[in-house]
């Protein structure tokens, strides 16, 4: 069976206002004051990530006006309600208001005049200002949002940090994942999870990390349950690590098909991201741990640029077109001449 | 592939023991066993996987038994949830 990774959720669906509010303000450590009904942020909830700036809806148009995100208003849409007259600056905040705008933040210092405010207020439209300059706020506002409401899958497997490298070790139950997950330990790498692997992908990255419940506990079979990190020690254990490789072990069965050169590259797909992926055969005197470390340090060394199994082929190749030149020699001994027992 | 929805009987919940009769014999089938509850989806031959659900007395979840021995698979496993896995009265 090849490794099926699950359906993907979101962590959460929505998050009130006060949340988020709150969060912004404690963690991303931004100033925000609230302008007008700053208590109705309880009842008031953010259901997606993206940001909108209401200046053609202040306009008056209407069309595709994604009312139901965060609305957030800069210096542009602020001088532009400034250039008009009092009636027609009621109008135009009208046609925000009008929509079930979760909050609206006015960023980069900006401020409306108080009879706008009440107009929120009557409605109970959280409003809240902050000195941020607005493409920053946005991009700070974004990237809290984007982790709210990051999508989270769980996999079955033991994920392991292999010299820097992140390593899920997939395959059936039994088939001895948490044994190479310890015996890794053993060699001074470290655990991150096992059994039970919770993905969450933000942007192009696929973060793995254990579960509340599972943190740092390891299934051995026939001995039961045993605590990582009490036995080996905090250098043994991770919260955390971005997921690169994932190895999957299965029974040698003659015919499955293996990758002979390492030319091809696999890829699993894991929430629409393509991460590299090996099968790995379990035969007789296979050593799983030592493959799993040279998984890594190849896995580093392509990423610095060398792909062994390309110079492999370069040599090959080069070799070939000497010989049709008529150039080239037969099968060669590695050194051409043999100075004592040197080296 | 079947999938049955389970509610859980025994008063102390789905804690370790309970949890590992359930692995131990879902592990003697050839059938992929798959419990999903809070929209996730655990392998129930993983005692941790199991076991990370704490599922409480009276919590809901959907059994999903996958392979060749399926049917048998669910009748055993359904068996051991109505004995309460086979706990005395806790």
């Amino acid at each position: 069976m090849p490794f099926t990774p699950q359906p993907a959720i979101p962590i959460k669906d929505k998050i009130s206002v006060s949340y988020l509010v709150q969060r912004l303000k404690e963690r991303v450590h931004i100033d925000l004051v609230a302008c007008a009904a700053g208590d109705c942020g309880d009842h008031r909830y953010v259901t997606e990530a993206d940001l909108t700036r209401p200046g053609l809806a202040l306009a008056g148009y209407l069309e595709l006006f994604t009312y139901q995100r965060i609305q957030v208003i800069g210096n542009t849409e602020t001088q532009y309600i400034e250039h008009l007259p009092e009636d027609k600056q009621k109008e135009a905040f009208a046609n925000l208001t009008q929509y079930q705008i979760p909050v609206i933040f006015l960023t980069d210092g900006n401020q409306l005049p108080q009879y706008l405010l009440d107009l929120a207020e009557e409605v109970g439209i959280p409003i809240y200002a902050t000195p941020y300059e607005t493409t920053r706020f946005m991009f700070l506002l974004r990237d809290f949002l984007e982790d709210q409401f990051a999508l989270q899958t769980m996999v079955h497997g033991a994920m392991v940090d292999v010299y820097g490298i992140g390593i899920l070790i997939a395959g059936k139950s039994g088939i001895g994942k948490s044994e190479v997950a310890l015996d890794l330990v053993e060699r001074g790498h470290r655990l991150v999870a096992d059994d039970v692997v919770m993905l969450t992908k933000k942007s192009s990255v696929l973060m793995a990390s254990a579960t509340q419940m599972s943190k740092h506990f390891m299934e051995i079979r026939g001995l039961g349950i045993v605590d990582v990190m009490s036995m080996f020690g905090i250098r043994s254990v991770r919260y955390q690590k971005r997921l690169e490789v994932v190895v999957e072990l299965t029974l040698w069965d003659d015919t499955s098909e293996v990758n002979r050169t390492g030319l091809d590259h696999d890829t699993v797909n894991i929430m629409n991201l393509e991460m590299p992926y090996i099968t790995l055969p379990i035969t007789p005197g296979k050593n799983i741990t030592v493959i799993a470390e040279v998984i890594a340090m190849n896995h580093l060394l392509k990423h610095y640029g060398y792909d062994p199994a390309k110079a492999f082929q370069d040599r090959i190749q080069s070799s070939i077109a000497e010989k049709t030149k008529g150039k080239g020699n037969t099968m060669q001994r590695a050194i051409e001449y043999f100075e004592g027992d040197i080296e | 592939m079947i999938k049955k929805k389970v509610t859980i009987l025994n008063s102390s919940g789905l804690h370790a023991r309970p949890s590992a009769a359930l692995v131990k014999l879902a592990s003697k089938f050839k059938s992929d066993f798959y419990i999903h509850m809070y929209g996730y989806r655990v392998n129930g031959k993983s005692i941790l996987g199991v076991m990370t659900l704490a599922a409480e007395q009276g919590a809901e979840l959907v059994f999903e038994v996958d392979g060749p021995d399926e049917k048998e698979a669910l009748k055993n496993i359904l068996e051991l949830v109505e004995n309460k896995f086979g706990m005395q009265d806790e």
